[in-house]
């Protein structure tokens, strides 16, 4: 009994390593090709000597192509679509949540549809929008085509939050003498601190990562680093080594972002399943 | 004072209530009695404005609140939920309507305020605590504070008691009315604790199904209660009910002929009835007023006093004696009961669709 139970614990750590192996790959890979000297990217024998020269080139605007532009770029897009979400999602998401008024479900169905519609659908009449309004390839426009990535995304997870809330503590508010907007402000919103939290990660993460709408409605001045990663493999010889430094790079702001607030996080995901 | 005439409340297919009349005096301690889903809460919500009934009026000192936003109101409410917020200390969850617009103290005010009621319940040392560390117990009287720390035009408590252990409620429940702020605030009070209701209002409101069947002070609904089951809500062991029907000279029969009492009140004769005794108003032994004799089923000490269980014919009632009367009594022994014609209550019998309504003044 107790060898088979501890050949079993063996076989499932075994197979744990194995899917860690499996998952992880790429991502050695990608560290490893982007220690690569150029010259050694092609090779056909064996020969690794790490140098940090492809981040030194990508980080230091060579090769002509801005990367910190447009990790900037990212930053500012992903950061803003995020702020104008929460700004519109939270008053949105709550109002969902606490009163049905005619129309809000259809309302808040079209709102989930901009999720699962691809986005290639849109992306021709928006690209020729874009071009007529002037908003093709600035901060502004990007900020705007990526609420269909974000704000879906707020809205629906955020209501859940606030209808997970009592309304009775927003009416204790009202009788102990404050406004409703006072009510939402000082009651309910603190109290889904650990939603926001999680929620805001989680539309940065598909801001920062949105690939189409960057790659059509930017050229230039707002490409973000999905994008401009790719414009390493241009020219002559593709510089694999410098699209894998500039990858790893871009993985850099969602992975602090998410370990400074892992705390909320565990909290946000678990928040409502227990009752006090 | 506190006026509500028709009230009409749905949530989707069911009705909370069905043309609630409620009539609370200026300065009244009034206590709402019924059972859970009889639509205490919504009658207290739609008083705070927190509902919208969906026909009739609700009055404030005179004014109809229609559309005016429960700040605007100055009623203060108690939840049964307690509604506290989580997020904060019981301190601050006290001075919360202290801080708000429209009842702002200066920050030293304040605190006395909050001081002077977290003495009066009990709660001083628990001030500092996250509302999260406390029992339900210390969270009812921290939204009991939070209700009693302002003033206003009317207080609505939602069961504020009930989270108490016993020994606690029982000493709140005397001390509650002898807050001062109670005393002159109109107090609209719901419980389901019919010895709550008793102790504690000047006049009590017994709710059903959404409708108010009676008003009245505690002498009325005890001594002239409306229908059977006002009569079995109020006191314990519960009300004797004995089935029977008015005979032709006028007494009331039990079914198996073997109770025959006298009665007042004018019913024609062939009318099911219940006749009703209150288990203290039965006496054992000789005495004025009509007499009946059964056989001992069984007793049972309360303490000082003892509830005997007397078998009249298939019937059995309670009564409630000294324990000097009772002394010896066994099981099958004969007994003589006694009881005065004033006490009798008479009621139609029980239909399926309502509960019998008492006959006579």
């Amino acid at each position: 009994m107790k060898t088979r139970k501890r050949l079993l614990g063996w076989l499932a750590d075994a197979a744990l390593i194995l899917y860690f192996v499996f998952a992880l790959f790429p991502i050695a890979w990608m560290v490893i090709l982007s220690l690569k000297p150029t010259n050694e990217l092609f090779s056909t024998y064996f020969s690794f000597s790490p140098t940090l020269d492809g981040y030194r080139t990508v980080l230091g605007d060579s090769e002509g192509i801005p990367f910190v532009r447009f990790f900037v770029n990212s930053l500012v897009v992903s950061v803003g679509a995020v702020v104008l979400s929460l700004v519109v999602g939270l008053p949105a998401a709550y109002a969902s949540a606490r009163w049905r008024f005619k129309g809000s479900e259809n309302l808040m169905f079209t709102l989930l549809s901009f999720r699962f519609a691809p986005e290639l659908t849109v992306i021709i009449p928006l690209f020729v929008l874009y071009q007529k309004l002037g908003l093709f390839d600035t901060y502004v426009g990007m900020i705007w085509v990526l609420q269909l990535v974000t704000l879906p995304l707020i809205v629906w997870i955020m209501r859940s939050y606030f209808a997970d809330l009592t309304p009775e503590l927003e009416q204790a508010a009202l009788l102990d003498g404050y406004t409703r907007k006072q009510a939402f402000f000082k009651v309910a919103l603190p109290l889904v601190k650990p939603g926001i939290a999680a929620v805001s990660l989680l539309a940065f993460i598909f801001a920062w990562n949105n690939f189409v709408f960057p790659l059509i409605l930017t050229s230039n001045e707002a490409q973000t680093v999905t994008v401009g990663a790719l414009s390493f493999l241009g020219g002559d010889r593709p510089k694999y080594n410098l699209t894998a430094a500039a990858a790893l790079v871009s993985v850099v702001p969602p992975l602090l972002l998410a370990l400074t607030i892992q705390r909320y996080l565990v909290r946000g995901l678990s928040f409502g399943a227990v009752k006090s | 004072m506190i006026r509500l005439q028709g009230i009409r409340k749905a949530f989707g297919r069911t009705t909370a209530l069905d043309g609630l009349e409620l009539d609370v005096r200026e300065g009244e301690f009034f206590c709402l009695l019924g059972p859970s889903g009889a639509g205490k809460t919504t009658t207290l919500k739609t008083v705070a404005g927190l509902e919208q009934p969906d026909s009739g009026t609700v009055e404030l000192d005179g004014r109809d609140m229609a559309g005016v936003e429960p700040y605007d109101r100055g009623v203060a409410m108690c939840f049964e939920s307690y509604a506290l917020y989580p997020h904060r200390s019981a301190y601050d969850n006290l001075a919360s309507p202290l801080r708000s617009p429209r009842h702002r103290l200066p920050a030293a005010e304040a605190r006395d305020r909050v001081g002077a009621i977290a003495e009066l319940l009990g709660i001083r040392a628990l001030l500092d605590r996250p509302v999260g560390q406390l029992s339900n117990g210390q969270r009812q009287r921290v939204a009991l504070g939070r209700v009693l720390v302002r003033p206003a035009r009317a207080f609505l408590l939602d069961e504020p008691l009930s989270h108490l252990d016993a020994k606690l409620r029982q000493q709140m429940r005397a001390e509650l009315k002898a807050i001062g702020a109670v005393q002159h605030t109109t107090t609209l009070y719901v419980t389901h604790d019919s010895v709550e209701a008793l102790a504690l209002g000047d006049r009590i409101g017994v709710i059903r199904d959404g409708r108010i069947v009676q008003t009245g002070t505690r002498e009325e609904i005890w001594y002239r209660p409306c229908d059977t089951e006002v009569a079995r809500a109020f006191g314990r062991p519960r009300i004797n009910l004995l089935p029977g029907a008015v005979a032709a000279d006028g007494c009331f029969r039990s079914a198996d002929g073997k109770v025959e009492l006298p009665i007042g009140a004018a019913a024609s004769p062939g009318t099911e009835v219940l006749i009703g005794v209150r288990p203290r108003d039965l006496a054992l032994g000789e005495g004025p007023g009509h007499e009946l004799t059964g056989t001992v089923y069984v007793t049972e000490v309360l303490g000082r006093s003892v509830e005997v269980t007397v078998r009249l014919g298939e019937q059995h009632v309670s009564l409630v004696a000294p324990r000097a009367d009772t002394a010896g009594l066994r099981p099958d022994d004969p007994v003589r009961l006694t009881v005065r014609p004033e006490n009798l209550l008479l009621f139609e019998a029980d239909r399926p669709e309502r509960p019998g309504r008492r006959i006579g003044q």
